[in-house]
């Protein structure tokens, strides 16, 4: 995957480019809004990291500009600001996902992920298939192979979104952003359990378990 | 050149045009009053004279000329302000206290026509005029005066004229046109001289704010404008300026406060990461361990900072918004608990706790849903730490016979004595320097903010008694004041 990040901050951004380089994608840095959007009208890039606050060009008017000029690559925004208003005015802006720092690495890297995948899964689906599982979203109805799985409401939710998600690492404090849409930390392991619940009912009696536990991350449905 | 400084205050510069506005004004006044009373005179003479022109008429129709003679000369020496001129035909003098018009110009009588003669080429008819004579005063003195009058031609062609002397109405014109510059002069001179004492007096009021707002600059928050109580608006400024100064140095205090909470609280956790990391590196440098392990507790402590750092951060700007929540909207309360439930449910019974909800519909508080989800989660949250398991948690969301909405959560947990309950609220509600653990502690204080600043309370009271083995339990009630009904 091609990721831009626009972060004026050297050191992060070396963090963030190793880091991301590491998890097997191809990355380039800016140093600030102006040249990063040289560097966006340079390349076919698949997700843009952009910090928020910058000098000459800060995050948010390098966003509007390029969502101006039509360019409709995904945007996460890193920010130190993370007031229910400045989420939303980066959401405006045209942000798609934004992440309040500090920020654990695999928090990025999940949500960098996502946000690719976000973009290959465009068009409207209606049925959402991962290995023997599949989901009908008219219907509201799941299958693992020919057993069908009663889930509840949320349970339902969220495994939408992991499935929307297959093959990918997401973290409880995306889950509770996306699922619940709630933007704090429980204290206690509420996701843990809901996952708990979920995975139940999905790999109990089945030989093979798809909803993996990642150690340091998250969760992850595996085909 | 400079202005002298006085000019350049607002206040005179407003008692000046407040001067030049009265002044336009009374001249304006001033000129109504001249005409009006010219004009009104000037009908009263007339008045007069038709009248005894009248009088004088009748005495000549019913009596003949002799009559009217014998009347102008009684007239004339029993004194009275009437002029009478009783001519021939050719215009030669009968009776009278005039002399000939036009004819007797320069003659010796006292008769002098000025406008050339009032009514030179008379030819009958009823004619008015006015003109100036030149007469003596009864100590001899010459005067000029005016007279207004009215001539006609009698039945046997004879003319009588009858005229009123003007001199009164003149010189109370004149009386009157003094006394109003008079009084213009003393308004103008009032005027200037009450500008400069009120313009001193809002000056010196001025000056008082001045001074504070420069002492406020210059970083004294303690300074206050002095207040006399006298209930005017520049008065009002000054109570306004102290509130404003009372509550930027509230803030300041709480923001002060918090970051020696924020030190307090860090300061542990860093202490402890220190250690560990120490004696990783000396294990690591030994060869006993490969510092993974220590590197992994040292991020994880790291972590645990950081969400301690936030806890405290949302305290302070929400202790700084005081009364005003950020994204305050009007929403559905039974909504929030309902989706509470949903969440906590799971993670109680994972922990053999029987969790139910009891959830009243279309409660609406005006607030930061965001806010006021992390209060009831960390409440929810901190029953569920607190109850053994075996035990029960019940979230409820109704609305008092007050109006006010409540959410409450009871546990079955050990509880809190009655004796400590208003210690626990006051933790909740201040960020507590004598608190040793981070965590629970600073979430509670979260809880306490996010009420206050919706204007809400806590309360804090026994649980439902011994219930398997443990008890009395807690139960915490966040109340908060029902939307206004907009």
């Amino acid at each position: 995957m091609k990721i831009l990040v626009v972060e004026d901050d050297a050191e992060a951004a070396q963090a963030m480019v190793r880091g991301l380089t590491e998890a097997g994608h191809v990355v380039s840095h800016a140093i600030d809004g102006a040249y990063g959007l040289l560097e966006a009208q340079k390349g076919d890039w698949d997700v843009y990291v952009v910090d928020r606050m910058m000098p000459r060009l800060d995050g948010i008017g390098m966003v509007e500009t390029l969502r101006k000029n039509g360019d409709q690559t995904p945007v996460l925004f890193l920010s130190a600001m993370g007031e229910v208003e400045d989420r939303i005015t980066g959401l405006k802006a045209g942000g798609d996902d934004y992440l309040v720092k500090p920020y654990a690495f695999a928090e990025l890297i999940a949500r960098v992920e996502a946000l690719s995948r976000r973009r290959e899964t465009g068009g409207v689906q209606t049925v959402l298939k991962v290995g023997d599982l599949e989901m009908n979203l008219i219907a509201r109805t799941v299958h693992r192979g020919t057993t069908e799985i009663d889930l509840q409401p949320r349970e339902f939710q969220l495994l939408e979104f992991l499935m929307r998600h297959a093959g990918q690492s997401v973290t409880r404090t995306m889950l509770l952003e996306k699922v619940w849409e709630y933007h704090f930390d429980p204290q206690t392991n509420v996701i843990d359990v809901h996952i708990s619940r979920l995975r139940s009912k999905i790999d109990k009696g089945f030989d093979r378990a798809m909803l993996q536990t990642v150690r340091g991350a998250g969760y992850r449905l595996e085909a | 050149m400079r202005l002298p400084s006085l000019f350049r205050r607002t206040p005179f510069r407003l008692t000046l045009l407040f001067l030049a506005l009265f002044a336009a004004a009374a001249s304006a006044i001033l000129a109504y009053v001249y005409v009006a009373s010219a004009t009104e005179a000037q009908a009263q003479a007339r008045k007069a004279v038709e009248q005894e022109h009248g009088t004088l008429s009748a005495i000549f129709r019913e009596r003949g000329p002799d009559a009217l003679n014998q009347a102008l000369i009684d007239r004339i020496l029993s004194g009275g302000n009437f002029l009478y001129l009783y001519m021939e035909r050719d215009s030669s003098r009968i009776t009278g206290t005039l002399g000939v018009f036009a004819r007797d110009e320069d003659g010796g009588d006292s008769a002098e026509v000025l406008n050339a003669s009032p009514i030179p080429n008379y030819t009958g008819g009823d004619v008015w005029s006015t003109f100036r004579f030149t007469d003596t005063d009864a100590d001899g003195r010459v005067v000029r005066k005016d007279v207004y009058g009215l001539q006609t031609t009698l039945s046997n062609g004879q003319m009588l004229f009858v005229g009123k002397d003007l001199g009164d109405t003149e010189a109370y014109l004149s009386r009157l046109t003094q006394a109003l510059w008079m009084a213009m002069g003393m308004v103008l001179l009032l005027g200037a001289g009450g500008g400069l004492l009120i313009s001193r007096n809002v000056e010196r009021a001025m000056g008082r704010l001045n001074t504070v707002v420069t002492a406020v600059q210059d970083g004294d928050l303690k300074a206050r404008v002095p207040v006399r109580n006298s209930g005017d608006e520049l008065d009002e400024l000054g109570v306004g300026l102290n509130r404003m100064l009372d509550r930027l140095q509230a803030s300041m205090a709480s923001i002060r406060h918090a970051g020696d909470a924020i030190a307090h609280d860090l300061r542990s956790p860093l202490t402890r990461m220190r250690a560990k990391l120490e004696v990783a590196l000396i294990d690591a440098e030994s060869g006993k361990v490969d510092g993974v392990d220590a590197l992994q507790v040292a991020l994880d402590e790291a972590d645990a900072l950081l969400k301690t750092f936030n806890t405290v951060l949302a305290i302070a700007r929400l202790q700084a918004a005081a009364g005003r929540v950020p994204d305050a909207e009007v929403f559905d309360a039974a909504d929030l608990a309902a989706d509470m439930a949903e969440l906590y449910e799971p993670a109680a019974e994972d922990k053999g706790l029987d969790f139910s909800a009891e959830i009243e519909t279309g409660l609406h508080v005006h607030g930061a849903r965001p806010f006021l989800a992390q209060a009831l989660a960390n409440v929810i949250d901190n029953a569920i730490k607190y109850t053994p398991t075996g035990g029960a948690v019940k979230l409820r969301a109704r609305r008092r016979s007050s109006g006010e909405i409540e959410y409450s959560v009871t546990d079955t947990g050990p509880g809190v004595p009655e004796e400590d309950r208003e210690r626990v609220i006051q933790r909740f509600v201040r960020l507590d320097n004598s608190r040793t653990e981070a965590g629970s502690g600073l979430g509670l204080s979260l809880v306490g903010a996010v009420m206050e600043a919706h204007m809400g309370r806590i309360q804090l009271d026994e649980g439902p008694g011994v219930y398997g083995g443990f008890g009395p339990g807690l139960r915490v009630a966040l109340i908060l004041p029902p939307a206004s009904a907009a």
